[in-house]
């Protein structure tokens, strides 16, 4: 479904991609991992648009994506949840979720029932409907965020370190939530750090040093987790 | 002097200039929350609608309404050249650039008007001037009486915007979190023009609504901007509720002053305040910088 063949790019003259080739099967839940400033933020702004590709190419659903412009992605089904569980403080939780529809404005009635899904999925938030999305928890918030991707019905959702800086329960929770969403058939391409939380969820794992990948294979019950430790930490083979 | 006739009247003409200073300061905050520009040229919004509404006024006639449309429609024009022409290309640069490029823009067209509608004094008449109101022991002329009527129609209309559509939420969003809002669909371009458009029909609007009052000359747009840059910090950087209860407390607050002390001191009333305020509370007197839009 989404493929990344050699792109290189950063933020002006900074390249931090160098290179990075990976792809994510429709259906499948792929997980990236990799240490602080490696990469692998950077390369889910890429294909959000946020960052500038400077070589390489992204194709999505066949045709590539690179040119077209951030605020049009969403429309193809490309949702990003970047991470620091970001919201608009300042407006209502229910605001926050209908800004996910804000591309398919029109569609009212799809739009109502996302959002009765969506309080469904996440009761918390339903409590807190009127409440200020700046006063959330930081659970919540991150609830919320993915609240707010699901109601722009993405066909691919990022998720950029969902479980970073949240108790050990709460990160129990959105695993559950993210679950349940790949179980139902979403595709899923996630970046972690927390390496128990990416074996968890995914089938397939990429780990990126220095802007590509340097280790790539499925997730399956002989994944050695200290192997993948040493690949995370630089020291295992490239 | 000292007596409630004279206190509510003073009152009724502060709530007159400062529904004023609340439809420019209006827009100066909502292109300063969401666009992260602070125009010195808005206060040439203000001067360019008195004018055009002044000059429509003397070729056709006009009555009042088609006036403010003339002058919102004109105005609403080189809002969005400005934005076009003089911010788009610097978006997303330094603010120190866009902050220069607009005291530039300031006196491209106090230039402007100087050479199209000459250096006296103008003042809107229309018939409306001549039909006295009086509410109790207030008294003033119909034209008057109407700006803050039309202001209050102009400030819920933009409320209702800003919290009851699409742009509107899109505008909001754009203020808290500009990747986020672009993530989800926001268009950058879009939300500048729309910004733009909102905020030059509202100084354009209060310009013509208030050529009746105060006289026009092509220089009268640097008091007002720093008028309205006063409501602004009183009110909040960004914060719309604020900008419109800081624009009244100002022309109150300056009207009383003029009206009991002197009328030499009105102008030194916001400064003050701007100075006591950024010592006490830098967020501005009404609620936090969060709240914008």
């Amino acid at each position: 479904m989404l493929a990344l063949v050699d792109v290189v790019g950063g933020y002006g003259r900074t390249r931090i991609l160098n290179g990075i080739s990976f792809a994510v099967p429709a259906g499948k839940v792929v997980a990236i991992l990799g240490g602080n400033g490696t990469g692998k933020s950077t390369a889910l702004k890429a294909i959000a648009g946020l960052v500038a590709v400077d070589g390489g190419s992204i194709t999505f659903d066949g045709r590539r994506i690179e040119a077209v412009p951030p605020h049009r992605r969403i429309g193809r089904g490309l949702c990003l949840v970047p991470q620091g569980k970001e919201v608009f403080a300042a407006m209502s939780v229910e605001e926050n979720l209908l800004m996910g529809a804000f591309h398919r404005s029109g569609d009212r009635a799809g739009i109502r029932a996302d959002l009765q899904g969506c309080w469904d999925r996440f009761p918390r938030l339903a409590q807190r409907r009127t409440a200020a999305a700046g006063s959330l928890s930081g659970g919540e918030r991150q609830m919320l965020a993915i609240g707010r991707a699901l109601m722009s019905r993405p066909r691919l959702l990022m998720l950029d370190e969902p479980s970073a800086a949240l108790a050990p329960k709460v990160i129990g929770e959105i695993v559950e939530a993210v679950r349940g969403l790949a179980a139902a058939g979403m595709t899923i391409l996630l970046v972690e750090q927390n390496v128990s939380v990416a074996l968890e969820l995914a089938s397939y794992l990429y780990i990126v040093r220095d802007g590509r990948i340097a280790h790539e294979r499925p997730v399956g019950p002989d994944v050695d987790l200290e192997d993948l430790r040493a690949f995370y930490l630089g020291a295992g083979p490239s | 002097m000292y007596t409630l006739d004279f206190a509510l009247q003073i009152l009724a003409n502060g709530i007159v200039i400062g529904s004023v200073y609340v439809l420019v300061a209006l827009g100066l905050t909502l292109i300063f929350g969401i666009l992260g520009i602070v125009n010195f040229a808005h206060g040439e919004f203000y001067m360019l609608g008195a004018y055009f509404g002044i000059t429509a006024a003397a070729i056709y006639g006009l009555s009042l309404f088609p006036l403010l449309l003339v002058g919102i429609l004109g105005v609403v024009l080189v809002g969005l050249l400005s934005e076009r022409l003089v911010f788009r290309p610097l978006a997303g640069g330094d603010m120190t650039s866009s902050i220069i490029t607009s005291f530039g823009l300031a006196v491209a067209l106090q230039n402007a008007a100087l050479i199209a509608f000459g250096p006296q004094p103008k003042l809107l008449r229309t018939p409306w001037a001549q039909i006295p109101v009086e509410i109790g022991p207030v008294f003033m002329p119909l034209q008057r009486a109407l700006i803050p009527v039309i202001a209050l129609v102009l400030v819920v209309a933009v409320h209702v915007v800003l919290r009851h559509t699409w742009t509107g939420r899109s505008l909001r969003a754009m203020a808290q979190h500009g990747t986020l809002a672009q993530l989800y669909g926001v268009d950058v371009k879009r939300v500048a023009v729309v910004t733009f458009a909102v905020g030059a029909a509202l100084a354009g609007g209060a310009g013509v609504l208030m050529s009746s009052v105060f006289l026009v000359q092509p220089t009268v747009g640097n008091m007002i901007a720093l008028k309205a840059f006063t409501v602004v910090i009183l009110g909040g950087m960004g914060n719309v509720y604020g900008a419109v209860s800081a624009g009244l407390f100002l022309g109150i607050a300056e009207t009383f002053v003029a009206g009991y002390l002197t009328n030499t001191l009105r102008d030194i009333v916001g400064f003050a305040l701007v100075v006591v305020v950024l010592l006490i509370r830098p967020q501005g007197l009404f609620g936090r910088a969060i709240d914008r839009a």
